[in-house]
């Protein structure tokens, strides 16, 4: 057989496989359901429930037991703050308490007897803050709120106490070194804004390695002697058009549901999007074959179709803290960061968080997607190996 | 009796299953050891420390090295590049080297002493919250610092005491009390969400499992057989052994945090007894119920995996539940494991009286009781499905 023949045989394979492979998927209830609807809607879920980015008019209970001008001052600024909502005057900390212990309030401001008085001595005056400490976002909201208008009411004291000439020279002695404060790539600090690119990226690599996984559950689950390649199929003739016709088949289904993930998701929510188009098909291109290969690899390990759902949910978790998103990546354990190398999703995620939320180039995620193209290739690889073994095992039975 | 001695040998059959079966000892046991290993490991510190962060000194004075290194010094910040500019500073930042970086600008130091109140900057990325807020409170303190200091020598120099001095400089203090996490750490706060909610998620997971796997293997009408066709023997049979393993498991877990890694709880040992009862019933129950829905071994898993997945999220301990749309929060009752993070919360960590949350203690009664629903669907899946892979 000529060369042109041999070429023309193998690609007649690849598509048939591509073919066989496709309406497999669809048939399959199972495998739609993790290629398609989680896909499709799980990002929309979450997205969902992000969408409100940050907590505000976060419930306070006030124990004012100055009375003062200066006390229902600092209740007032509070209250008008964005972050914190007092609900409720309690009239000792024990019925604050009893507030709290009811879920009614996140915590309490105890504004003391002495508060006024300390401040017309010329000493310093104390407001005590408790916190409920359950939920960090309530605790930050009523923590910073309280020193922001504690830091407010000093300058104010001050710049009335203050013997300058001028205005500014006031403002200067209060504040000789002034500082700018700002907050990059997520301004607002919102809670979606941040997560939810990462957990885009992993619903993708999570999506295709549960689809990749459950549809060869099915094939050996199918097979006699329980192996990946169907006997009586002349097609299924080589393991590398094998390996390459179900790359096809489920780099279609990827690349939509990676288009989709990357910019329609996004868009439909208003989360940040600063990447180009083509930075992110330079960045999801690698990942996307990476995490094919990376499911084709880990299918060969299942011999029943639900194990790989209990592995691949098992590592969900802990794969979303490994990227680096709500953990920094520097406070990672070096242990935990040689593990994280294993998996398309670290590298994946914190690739396309750079480009979509930080418009980062190229060029700037390069060592990224450096790692990813180095674990398509050594995923592929070990996709072959793994179907080549598959491939001397139906020979070994068909001899027998 | 003929109940009890039925049960107890269905048990024997189950707990046979378990040690044959390869996957309930992953899934039990050697999956939740690695969680827990790898939360309290990874979240050993509490908070970020030592998190990457440049400088751009464009002053080059004695007073903008002396604020390089007392943001150096911070416990969150460490000063790994010193940049020329801006472009670069932010460049570093788009490739992930910094969290944040300082700019001094040219003349602080001298504007500085003359009074004309130079401005100096921090930028900080809030891409990774837990590093740009950490990184953005050690900068925010060197900035007030340095006010204070050129405010404490002029006011020394005219002779005014430490006290008088502290008073002039903020009249008004905050004093925060963390109740029960007094570090804000946030391995007490994580840890005690992730590992339960995924826990819950196996037993989910696996108790439709072992129901699908009875339906697969063909083994459903035997296993009926010996509660002599009763489902409900049959039921308690099977689960009474999945529930004292996670049981082990969950007390195996609280003993860990609580006595040897010291996780502060106001709440008592009762109050956990009582709270890893719910977790595990209401978990078992949770599986039972998405196999008596869909009485098919994939559908009733990917059920109980996708829903138990949505409830770590739902569940409102990293993004508050009041805080979600109004529809989302009466969904969140769906879920078992808010149940369970709401009655963790009041009783174990704050030590409230149950009965301030009564509502989410009976819900998860009302998760485990779910089961008695589908009893007789789940006889009939037993006795007159076929498998189809």
């Amino acid at each position: 057989m000529s060369i042109f023949h041999k070429l023309r045989e193998h690609f007649t394979d690849v598509l048939y496989i591509f073919r066989k492979e496709l309406l497999q998927v669809v048939k399959d209830e199972g495998v739609l359901m993790f290629l398609v609807v989680v896909p499709l809607g799980y990002p929309l879920l979450y997205s969902w429930i992000y969408n409100n980015e940050s907590m505000h008019e976060t419930p306070v209970v006030v124990v004012d037991q100055s009375h003062t001008a200066l006390s229902r001052q600092f209740i007032n600024d509070c209250d008008a703050s964005p972050d914190v909502h007092i609900k409720y005057h309690a009239a000792d900390l024990d019925e604050a308490r009893s507030l709290v212990s009811r879920q009614l309030v996140r915590g309490i401001y105890l504004i003391p007897t002495d508060f006024a008085d300390c401040v017309n001595r010329g000493e310093q005056a104390h407001v005590s803050v408790y916190c409920d400490m359950a939920m960090m976002l309530a605790y930050k909201a009523i923590y910073q709120t309280a020193m922001v208008e504690a830091g407010r009411m000093s300058a104010g004291l001050n710049l009335k106490k203050s013997t300058t000439y001028t205005k500014r020279e006031a403002a200067i002695t209060a504040q000789p070194l002034a500082v700018d404060d700002v907050a990059m790539y997520n301004p607002s600090g919102g809670y979606g804004s941040c997560v939810l690119p990462a957990v885009l990226m992993l619903i993708l690599q999570q999506a295709l390695a549960l689809g990749i996984g459950m549809a060869a559950g099915t094939a050996r689950e199918r097979h006699r002697n329980g192996q990946l390649i169907p006997d009586d199929d002349p097609h299924f003739n080589g393991a590398y058009r094998i390996v390459w016709g179900k790359a096809l088949c489920y780099g279609m289904m990827g690349a939509l549901a990676a288009a989709y993930l990357s910019m329609a998701v996004p868009a439909m929510f208003s989360f940040p999007q600063l990447g180009t188009g083509w930075t992110l098909f330079w960045m999801l291109l690698p990942y996307t074959m990476a995490c094919i290969f990376f499911g084709m690899t880990v299918s060969c390990l299942v011999r029943y179709r639900e194990n790989v759902m209990l592995l691949m949910v098992f590592v969900s978790v802990p794969l979303l803290f490994m990227t680096g998103v709500s953990w920094p990546q520097s406070s990672i354990p070096g242990a935990w960061q040689g593990v994280s190398w294993l998996f398309p999703s670290t590298f994946g995620v914190r690739a396309f968080l750079r480009v979509n939320s930080m418009g980062a180039s190229v060029s700037q995620v390069l060592p990224e997607i450096r790692i990813l193209w180095i674990q398509a290739a050594v995923y592929l690889g070990m996709a072959c190996l793994v179907y080549r073994h598959q491939f001397r095992l139906r020979k070994k039975y068909a001899n027998n | 009796m003929k109940y009890i001695s039925q049960i107890y040998n269905i048990a024997l059959r189950e707990l046979d299953i378990l040690r044959k079966n390869r996957i309930y000892g992953f899934c039990m046991l050697i999956f939740p050891a690695l969680l827990v290993v790898f939360f309290t490991t990874m979240l050993d510190d509490g908070v970020a420390l030592d998190l990457p962060v440049g400088v751009v000194d464009q002053d080059n004075s004695a007073m903008s090295r002396g604020l390089t290194r007392n943001l150096d010094a911070m416990q969150s910040s460490r000063v790994v590049y010193r940049f020329a500019n801006v472009t670069e500073a932010r460049n570093a930042m788009q490739e992930g080297k910094v969290y944040a970086y300082l700019l001094i600008p040219e003349g602080t130091a001298a504007k500085l002493m003359a009074g004309r109140q130079p401005k100096i900057s921090y930028y900080y990325t809030m891409t990774c919250m837990t590093a740009g807020s950490m990184a953005m409170k050690d900068m925010k303190t060197i900035g007030s610092l340095g006010s204070a200091a050129v405010g404490q020598s002029t006011l020394s120099a005219k002779g005014a005491s430490k006290e008088q001095i502290r008073t002039a400089l903020q009249p008004v203090t905050v004093d925060a009390h963390m109740i029960a996490n007094p570090e804000g750490s946030y391995n007490y706060s994580l840890t005690t969400v992730f590992v339960p909610g995924i826990l819950m998620l196996f037993m989910a997971l696996l108790s439709a499992y072992a129901l699908g796997t009875e339906m697969k293997f063909g083994t459903g009408k035997e296993w009926l057989a010996m509660a002599d066709g009763n489902i409900l023997v049959a039921i308690i049979g099977k689960y009474i052994v999945h529930a004292l393993v996670f049981l082990l498991v969950l007390f195996l877990y609280e003993y860990y945090i609580f006595e040897v890694l010291h996780f502060p709880r106001l709440g008592g040992t009762w109050s956990i007894v009582r709270l890893t009862l719910l977790h595990v019933s209401a978990g078992l129950g949770f599986g039972i119920f998405a196999f008596g829905l869909m009485p098919s071994l994939r559908m009733s898993m990917s059920i109980s995996s996708l829903w138990q997945v949505l409830g770590i999220s739902m569940c409102g301990s990293a993004f508050p539940v009041p805080a979600m749309d109004s529809a989302l929060r009466s969904m969140s009752w769906l879920f078992p494991m808010r149940h369970y993070w709401m009655l963790y919360q009041a009783t174990v960590l704050n030590g409230f009286p149950v009965i301030e949350v009564w509502f989410h203690f009976v819900a998860l009664i009302a998760f485990t009781l779910l089961p008695w629903f589908v009893l007789r669907k789940v006889k009939n899946a037993m006795l007159n499905y076929v498998y189809i892979p």
